[in-house]
């Protein structure tokens, strides 16, 4: 009996390790593709790699220049955007669940959450664009923050979630109003889930690409940094060099996923880091 | 109307949704005296202490019904931020904030409050508070390091420092020594003790153990279903204890 038993153990481990190889093989081959393709580009490119901006088709340059310095600055702005917003609505929906406004977000916060991210970009195109006459950054940035507010607010709200009632009942007791329990005891025993959710956030706007195909524009082959104009980023210059028919556009994107992948990799390890040691 | 009692409490009904679980309490306690609420498990001794200092607010299905007077003041008709002042409160599990140093955990009701117009004023009462809890000694030379660090029983006697440093007219302990070892058990007994005598605080606790009661207390009610079914003096009710259920709790047999 004991026997049968551990090699039933064995048996679900070995199982469970497979479901887990499994589901890592795409992200691993994509990481091994990348490193293979991109590696070489970058290498050859050097410095310039960063420092350049794309090359013509068919001429043997490489630089991303545009697209890099686009996607930093719509991270930053749509997380300036995004953030607060998914605060704010993360702590009505754990905090003040049985308010009108508590259930309210929660409704929308949900919705947001099943809408494809195209019809995000559109609603922004019609919304913002359209108005002010022309892509921009900030409206691409705006369209990033609807795409991961509800994101960022599942991931606070786990967090605050999480926080034991006692403590919560312990402000109360003293006289504290409820939202100065959220905000003094709540949130700061929840800190760590809280920046994590932001990382997830900041690692969601980076990656997509949906989101910017109407908002953005492209300025790939002079540097913009103003907001109001249109800008580049790297899933977005992926996504056309990648289908482009000259091979140095192709290789341009290959060194372009190693440096996307690069970049997640540096937010997931940041939230790791954050993760580890949350309190009890 | 009920002056000269610290806590009046007159036909007090609570429901959670449809289900009654207080069915028309009452009772009234002399200033400085310590009370031990003893009932069976479920039987709304919680209950009773959330709707005296009117945690049920945050119930959202709690209906209450009656009347709760706190040294005179109506409860249910004044500002509940002013009653909680007024009426501090221990759970059964410690819970000090573990975000805040062990200093900033009694201090924070007292900033709360504004009750201290200076640093120094604000120093005294947290030591006094610690010493009250008969946990001064063992912290003065780490104020400011994290609670999360002293013991169970530790954290439950700075719990209740912090409900101790807003100078509470009434304080609520919910089983405060449930969940800790006996020497710290003692100690937590013991400061009751010393704050009702010294500072002339009046306590109503609630216990599982009737040795506990018959140590400390000086009056006892038993709650079987949400009614009071016995209440009085301690030594009175344990040696001729009107009701079956009482006389069966004390000898350890419901
Ligand atoms: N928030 C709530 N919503 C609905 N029912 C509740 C709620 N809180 C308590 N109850 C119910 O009310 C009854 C009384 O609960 P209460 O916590 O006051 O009992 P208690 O005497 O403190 O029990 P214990 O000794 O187990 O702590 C129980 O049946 C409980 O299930
Ligand atoms: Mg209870």
């Amino acid at each position: 009996m004991a026997e049968v038993r551990a090699l039933l153990d064995i048996l679900f481990k070995g199982c469970v390790l497979l479901i887990a190889f499994l589901a890592l093989v795409p992200v691993l081959h994509l990481t091994l593709a990348a490193i293979v393709n991109g590696g070489p580009v970058i290498a050859s490119a050097g410095l310039k790699f960063f420092t350049e901006v794309p090359p013509p088709p068919g001429n043997r340059t490489y630089g991303i220049l545009t697209s890099l310095i686009g996607t930093i600055e719509l991270a930053l702005l749509s997380t300036l955007v995004g953030v607060p917003i998914s605060f704010m609505a993360a702590v009505l929906v754990v905090e003040f669940p049985h308010s009108r406004l508590g259930r309210i977000v929660r409704l929308l916060s949900r919705t947001l959450l099943e809408l494809p991210t195209i019809l995000i970009g559109m609603f922004v195109f019609t919304i913002i664009v359209v108005p002010l006459g022309s892509p921009s950054i900030l409206a691409a940035s705006i369209a990033l923050a609807l795409v991961m507010l509800p994101y960022v607010t599942t991931y606070i709200e786990t967090a605050l979630s999480s926080v034991p009632r006692t403590y919560r009942e312990a402000g109360l007791a003293l006289g504290m109003t409820k939202a100065r329990v959220a905000f003094t005891i709540v949130v700061p025993i929840a800190v760590r889930g809280v920046v994590t959710g932001i990382l997830v956030g900041l690692a969601k706007a980076m990656g997509e690409t949906a989101p910017l195909l109407f908002t953005l524009g492209r300025a790939r082959t002079s540097l913009n940094v103003d907001p109001l104009g249109p800008g580049d980023a790297i899933p977005l210059l992926i996504y056309d060099y990648a289908q482009a028919p000259y091979e140095n556009l192709r290789e341009v994107a290959w060194g372009a996923t190693l440096v996307l992948i690069t970049l997640f990799l540096l937010v997931y390890v940041l939230a790791r880091l954050t993760i580890r040691g949350v309190r009890v | 109307m009920g002056g000269s009692y610290a806590l009046l409490v007159e036909g007090l009904k609570v429901w959670y949704g449809r289900r009654q679980v207080l069915r028309g309490i009452s009772f009234k306690l002399p200033p400085s005296s310590i009370l031990a609420v003893m009932g069976p498990s479920g039987s709304g001794k919680s209950t009773l202490l959330r709707a005296i200092n009117r945690l049920l607010d945050y119930v959202p299905d709690a209906r209450v019904e009656g009347r709760v007077e706190v040294f005179g003041l109506d409860v249910y008709r004044e500002n509940p931020y002013r009653v909680r002042r007024l009426v501090g409160m221990v759970f059964q599990t410690p819970n000090p904030f573990p975000h805040m140093s062990i200093y900033d955990n009694v201090a924070v009701g007292p900033r709360l409050h504004g009750l201290a117009k200076s640093r120094d004023e604000l120093d005294r009462i947290v030591e006094w508070a610690l010493k009250a809890a008969m946990l001064w000694d063992e912290v003065k030379d780490r104020l400011h390091e994290p609670p999360t660090k002293l013991s169970g029983g530790q954290q439950q006697r700075l719990s209740l420092a912090r409900a101790l440093a807003l100078k509470p007219s009434i304080l609520l302990l919910d089983e405060p020594t449930a969940n800790i070892d006996p020497t710290n058990a003692r100690r937590l007994e013991e400061s009751i003790r010393r704050v009702a005598v010294e500072d002339g605080v009046t306590v109503v606790m609630v216990t599982h153990t009737p040795q506990q009661a018959l140590r400390i207390s000086d009056y006892v009610a038993f709650i079987y279903e949400g009614k009071l079914v016995e209440f009085g003096r301690t030594r009175e009710v344990a040696l001729n204890p009107s009701h079956k259920l009482t006389a069966m709790y004390f000898r350890g047999e419901l």
